[in-house]
């Protein structure tokens, strides 16, 4: 499909040293189609002013286009009401919220909350601080030896009857997708509130509410689908919005501000505080439509061969780690490698001399890494606006980086001479 | 190409033969360094001797840990340099490889950029700006060994 896409990033065209940018760090964030970037520019030369506000045609024409894209976020996620669905300056932000707002009054002590071990920090640490906070209990469901949830961890938990539990769509270590549908039911029937991370699952399928089944909660990012940065997305069931206290307050949130005491505004209106990213809101909203356009059952089937193509390649490349499960139906085209004898670090600095972003490092997720025993990784991200050649240029420069990286080890005792010795 | 190539052979020579690698007996201070970033993580052990008088000297230095090339020929190249020297101008060398790194030119105190001591080879990573954090990370810990 790619060839006509990406004509659509100005980006992909860049040359970096006399080498073509090979760009693969999609998890960490997307490239941005023009349109996108043309939407926001549009908005400040156009008509710029706040939203919500003024009583003027600038104002509202700004809040006309602001709120168009919460209709275009409830369709794309086919949630039942635009008053759910809440700006956010991103998943970390989305995350927080409900932390804070449903955390802080539904959490007692003794609690359980449960998290998974693949969590990306931002939904992870806000929950072990409530359960901190609250002296509640946190658990978290282990994974198999390939990376996905245990069962049997799953089964654990499920009989602790977590009062929260926060489970990511997509894991952006490992690539691995999450059976939410199923796993949602079945907390539900426990009585759990489920709160589901789609940073990374949103970009890589057409991820629907009715889909993920009877989850509560939907957090997402506008970056990493091919959206600005600054804006992100909370969705709730409306019953459980209606209930939940502000998140921070101040200006828009409020319906009356009396000397002593204060009312909240509506949903969504109760949840954003404050001059909300508006040119971010009003970009994103084009990127919804050129996802739209591209089509996401098309994207998802396009990037199964890239992932299917990695997958076989990264067979014939000897010494490679691959984290989590080899096949295809379980993974989206994230794949984190592990190079014996050579560090994450070393590596990514050789791809990135052959123009190859990657990323190295912990990517934000210390329990798995921990778990792991790996320092760091190297992480490639695809996204359907790579093509098969950028594939086969990461796999060589995976199989060049053994001959680079090839030497023999031979510590020198501490005892031994130091002499000088001069540059050879 | 190699890595011998970009980085040079005493960059290679310390990352696979690192220098003073392990324990000493009866550290004065082990000081732990860890870079959350990468996942770096270094030891760095010194015996500091006369270390009551007015010039405590440092009689041995040696490091451990696991992380990328440059943060351990860095480690390697360090333990070297600062044996036999003062407390005192161990830190200064600390402070002023960690000015060069950072994009000072001319730091006294340093071997000049033409000279032929090994730590030379380590200012070719401020090339890889992101990398340089892996280069200072033993040196901050030693930095910590010395102050406390
Ligand atoms: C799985 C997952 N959750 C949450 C986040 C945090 O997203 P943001 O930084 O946009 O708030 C990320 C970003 O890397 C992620 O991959």
């Amino acid at each position: 499909m790619n060839e006509i896409v990406r004509k659509d990033f100005p980006n992909l065209e860049r040359v970096i040293d006399g080498k073509k940018l090979c760009y693969l760090d999609n998890a960490s964030t997307s490239q941005r189609p023009k349109k996108v970037v043309d939407a926001t520019i549009k908005y400040y030369t156009q008509m710029n002013a706040n939203v919500h506000r003024g009583v003027y045609h600038l104002s509202q024409e700004a809040t006309d286009a602001f709120e168009s894209v919460r209709g275009k976020i409830e369709r794309f996620i086919g949630a039942s009401s635009e008053r759910e669905i809440i700006f956010t300056k991103g998943t970390t932000e989305s995350i927080n919220l409900i932390a804070s707002s449903y955390g802080e009054h539904h959490i007692n002590k003794g609690d359980v909350i449960a998290v998974t071990r693949m969590e990306h920090h931002a939904n992870f640490v806000p929950w072990q601080q409530l359960a901190k906070r609250k002296g509640a209990r946190f658990e978290i469901i282990e994974l198999t030896s390939d990376l996905r949830l245990d069962p049997k961890e799953v089964d654990r938990v499920l009989a602790l009857r977590p009062k929260i539990v926060a489970v990511s769509l997509l894991s952006n270590v490992t690539g691995v997708v999450n059976p939410i549908s199923s796993l949602a039911a079945r907390f539900k029937m426990v009585g759990s509130v489920v709160v589901v991370d789609a940073a990374q699952g949103i970009a890589h399928g057409e991820v629907t509410i009715e889909r993920l089944g009877p989850i509560d909660f939907l957090a997402f990012s506008s970056h990493k689908l091919c959206g600005p940065t600054g804006v992100g997305i909370l969705w709730g069931r409306e019953a459980l919005l209606e209930k939940m206290p502000p998140y921070q307050v101040g200006g828009n949130m409020i319906s009356h501000v009396g000397d002593f005491d204060s009312e909240w505004n509506e949903l969504p209106h109760k949840f954003e505080a404050g001059t909300p990213d508006i040119a971010g809101v009003i970009g994103f909203g084009a990127a919804i439509d050129y996802i739209e356009t591209q089509g996401r059952v098309r994207i998802e089937s396009y990037e199964a061969k890239i992932t299917e193509y990695v997958l076989d390649e990264l067979k014939n490349v000897p010494g490679v780690r691959l984290l989590g499960p080899a096949e295809v139906h379980h993974r989206a085209p994230i794949f984190s490698v592990a190079i014996e004898g050579v560090h994450a670090h070393d590596l990514a600095t050789f791809l990135d001399m052959q123009g190859i972003s990657v990323r190295a490092g912990h990517h934000c997720a210390h329990p798995l890494m921990m778990k792991l025993g790996l320092p760091a990784t190297c992480r490639a991200s695809f996204s359907f606006y790579n093509n098969m050649e950028e594939a086969a240029i990461f796999i060589q420069a995976l199989k060049d980086s053994q001959v680079f990286f090839a030497r023999k080890v031979k510590p020198t005792p501490i005892t031994q001479a130091q002499g000088k010795r001069g540059i050879v | 190409m190699s890595y011998r190539d970009v980085f040079g052979e005493i960059l290679a020579d310390h990352y696979e033969s690192p220098r003073n690698f392990g324990k000493i007996d009866h550290p004065t201070k082990v000081e732990q360094g860890y870079n959350p970033l990468c996942g770096d993580q270094v030891a760095v052990s010194v015996l500091v001797k006369d270390a009551e008088s007015a010039c405590p000297m440092i009689d041995q230095c040696s490091f451990e840990g696991e992380g990328c090339s440059i943060c351990l020929a860095s480690a390697s190249m360090m333990t070297e340099l600062v044996k036999g020297h003062s407390r005192e101008e161990a830190l200064q060398l600390i402070e002023a490889f960690r000015q060069k790194m950072q994009g000072a030119e001319n730091v006294p105190g340093l071997p000049s950029d033409t000279s032929e001591e090994d730590l030379v080879a380590l200012y070719g990573i401020r090339r890889f700006p992101v990398r340089i954090k892996c280069a200072l990370l033993a040196w901050t810990t030693l930095k910590k060994a010395l102050d406390a």
